[in-house]
């Protein structure tokens, strides 16, 4: 298993820590083959989910999680791989070096099975992003060689009491001479029962405010286990295979070393790492999805209703559609969210927030829509329709965890005011890597993340392509005339922003106040699509440079916005249609990397 | 003839700042954002205490910056949690900025 090419850079392998190579051509490619190699590598692995006699076939997914576990053969898989080497920076012997291809493979994990992503590996990366972000060398290399050794790490922020305040948590790890001792409770964390280190944000002050809290790194091998023990597993709706339970602490001693970063930085740091998992993680969940929207797919063509095919009734047809777009959408802001951390680190803490907010909650919108036309075989738990079943299930967490809808519309309204100020029609454009799927990275800036930004160049984007849009095509005058919607809608945004009073800028803000955050991601959500359109123009994928897609894509976050957009021209229509049948006859995937699948 | 010691530039941009100038623009200010008045905002208490959040903190931050023309770590609220440490050090930074101005 070893010598598999797909699997390099593990320890006791000698990894190039040279410079990174220029972003090029030759760097664009080598990347790009790489991460398709890979890709291509898992996908054969899971193989084919309607095949029987495939132990990670969908049947055999939904009987795990009937049993409340994850599937066997699945973290098997991902054992053989060393998965857990995607969470490790390459220059600590992983496979860490792009975000946007991190969320590349994981999506291939969440388009068989959320629970399996998350329990598998998600909470452990979240973990690793606060000792990637702020740790020691020391901690660095330890949490490296317990990743790539398979162990899993627990990330525990949550006590059920204080939800996404977690700036009043209450468990404290109390300075004591050369450490500290652990008190109280996490709970709901994943893992907690089998994780080899937990990452602990602890209360290490009794002052109230926002330095009081640090974040520990424990080792359960440290821990005095008289001292120590773990909570009953949590039984929950969705998910079901994740073991979900607590840790629970009295009067615990740790050394000092297991602090990651400086005394009262937890906070900080937490906002920071959330950076990066706020804007990868809804990109991966986008696999549950695709998978969902074939399946529907597959129904409409095959079922007889009216003595026609379902995919013939226009209302079925017109909700593929767009549910094909509402993908393309998601993954155009999860694409803009991922590279925005290497090429504009100091502006993602709000575009992370964005796609943490809205790419979850159009998933989810978009799997009811689809259920729709699956009407009554949308309930049932087995069989074919056993899997889209699991997803509706499964999806809704990830508006949970550490950052629920509202907590990232909060870290987007204090915001919104100071970008109204000064960033909003005056700021420099994004460079167009932002926009390319397939262009090189350097590695993840983790220590370029910024809190706050005065700037905006996602948005400045959109300002800066209205002079220059095309106007041959109908579908091209089409997205045209939705740009300059859009840009009125920044326009209003700015005036609503400059015009919130202290009160509407606090966690406490009127629902007026998270109404203009939601106008706002989805706003941008457009300029991540006009972006994406753009840069595809001069070559490439001739289905993402083509307008029909963007017109449409754009029409449908204008009527998100409450806008009533004029109609688009027919063909934007039959041009989407027919890649939502070409993609599914030919096993690609449905969402900007036009992905082959196994089967 | 001597000037009077109460001639002083109007302009916001050349007022000499002092701690209490600036405590009790940040009274008032962080009153609005806790709907209490400003003489129940004592200046040595952690505003944490008061229930400002740190949502509120975030936008506290901007608002100095509009007022005063200051650029701030986002984190300043955090860092000087009472009103006198915010002052104090809002006035070293306007000092700062003074002097590189000239």
């Amino acid at each position: 298993m070893l010598s598999d090419p797909a699997i390099q850079g593990l320890p006791g392998k000698v990894v190039p820590t040279g410079p990174a190579p220029t972003p090029g051509l030759l760097a664009d490619m080598a990347q790009e083959e790489a991460a398709q190699r890979r890709v291509a590598d898992l996908e054969k692995r899971f193989g084919d989910p309607e095949d029987p006699a495939n132990p990670l076939s969908a049947a055999h997914i939904l009987a795990a999680d009937e049993a409340g576990e994850l599937s066997p053969a699945g973290e098997q898989l991902l054992d053989d791989l060393v998965f857990n080497a995607e969470f490790v920076p390459t220059a600590l012997g992983g496979r860490l070096d792009r975000l946007d291809t991190l969320v590349r493979m994981m999506r291939q994990v969440f388009r068989r099975d959320v629970a399996l992503g998350l329990g598998y590996g998600i909470t452990s990366f979240m973990a690793a992003a606060n000792v990637w972000t702020a740790g020691s060398d020391q901690q660095r290399r330890r949490l490296a060689d317990l990743l790539l050794d398979g162990q899993k790490i627990s990330v525990a922020y949550h006590e059920l009491p204080h939800g996404n305040d977690f700036v009043r948590n209450e468990f404290r790890a109390d300075p004591v001479p050369g450490g500290y001792r652990l008190q109280g409770r996490k709970e709901v964390i994943n893992n907690a029962a089998s994780a080899a280190a937990f990452s602990l944000f602890s209360r290490t002050s009794e002052n109230p405010g926002s330095r009081s809290h640090s974040v520990l790194l424990v080792e359960r091998d440290q821990l005095d286990l008289e001292r120590f023990s773990v909570l009953p597993r949590y039984h929950a709706v969705g998910v079901r295979g994740c073991r979900l339970s607590g840790l629970d602490f009295a009067d615990c001693p740790v050394p000092e070393s297991t602090r990651v970063g400086a005394v009262g930085q937890g906070v900080e740091l937490a906002l920071r790492s959330f950076q990066i998992t706020r804007s990868a993680i809804p990109g991966m969940a986008i696999g549950a999805l695709d998978t969902s929207l074939r399946t529907v797919v597959r129904f409409a063509v095959g079922r007889q209703l009216y003595r026609r095919t379902v995919m013939e009734i226009p209302h079925a047809s017109a909700t593929l559609s767009g549910a094909f777009l509402d993908l393309l959408i998601c993954d155009s802001l999860a694409l803009v969210g991922t590279r925005a951390v290497h090429l504009l680190p100091d502006e993602t803490s709000v575009y992370a927030a964005a796609v943490k907010y809205l790419v979850p909650k159009m998933l989810t919108d978009t799997m009811y829509d689809l259920s729709i036309v699956l009407g009554a075989r949308f309930y049932v738990r087995e069989g074919e329709f056993g899997l889209f079943q699991k997803h509706v299930r499964d999806l809704p967490v990830l508006s949970l965890g550490h950052a629920g809808s509202a907590a990232c519309q909060a870290t987007i309204i204090p915001q919104l005011s100071r970008l109204a100020r000064r960033a909003w029609f005056t700021g420099d454009e994004a460079p167009q890597a932002l926009f390319r799927p397939r262009e090189a990275l350097s590695g993840i800036p983790f220590d370029k993340l910024a809190l706050a930004s005065g700037r905006d160049s996602l948005s400045a984007s959109l300002v800066a392509a209205v002079d220059d849009l095309p106007s041959g095509s109908p579908e091209e005058l089409a997205v045209q005339a939705l740009v300059m919607r859009m840009l009125d809608q920044l326009r209003q945004l700015q005036e609503d922003s400059l015009s919130l009073s202290p009160l509407d800028r606090t966690a406490l803000a009127s629902p007026s106040s998270f109404a203009l955050a939601d106008r706002y991601a989805v706003f941008l959500a457009a300029a991540a699509v006009l972006g994406v359109w753009r840069a595809a123009r001069d070559g490439g994928d001739s289905f993402l440079a083509d307008p029909a897609w963007a017109a449409a894509a754009l029409h449908r976050l204008a009527r998100r916005l409450g806008q009533r957009p004029a109609d688009l021209p027919p063909a934007c229509e039959g041009r989407v249609h027919e890649e939502v049948l070409r993609r599914f006859h030919e096993r690609r995937s449905y969402d900007l990397y036009d992905t082959p699948l196994a089967g | 003839m001597s000037v009077p010691a109460t001639d002083r530039p109007t302009s916001t941009q050349h007022t000499e700042h002092s701690v209490e100038s600036l405590s009790s623009w940040l009274a008032d200010r962080i009153a609005l954002y806790l709907q209490r008045s400003p003489s129940e905002i004592a200046p040595s208490v952690p505003l944490a205490e008061y229930g400002l959040d740190s949502v509120a903190a975030l936008s506290l931050c901007g608002d100095i910056e509009e007022d005063f023309d200051l650029v701030l770590e986002p984190t300043v609220a955090w860092d000087y949690p009472t009103i006198d440490a915010l002052a104090g050090h809002l006035v070293e930074e306007l000092r700062d900025v003074q002097s590189e101005a000239r």
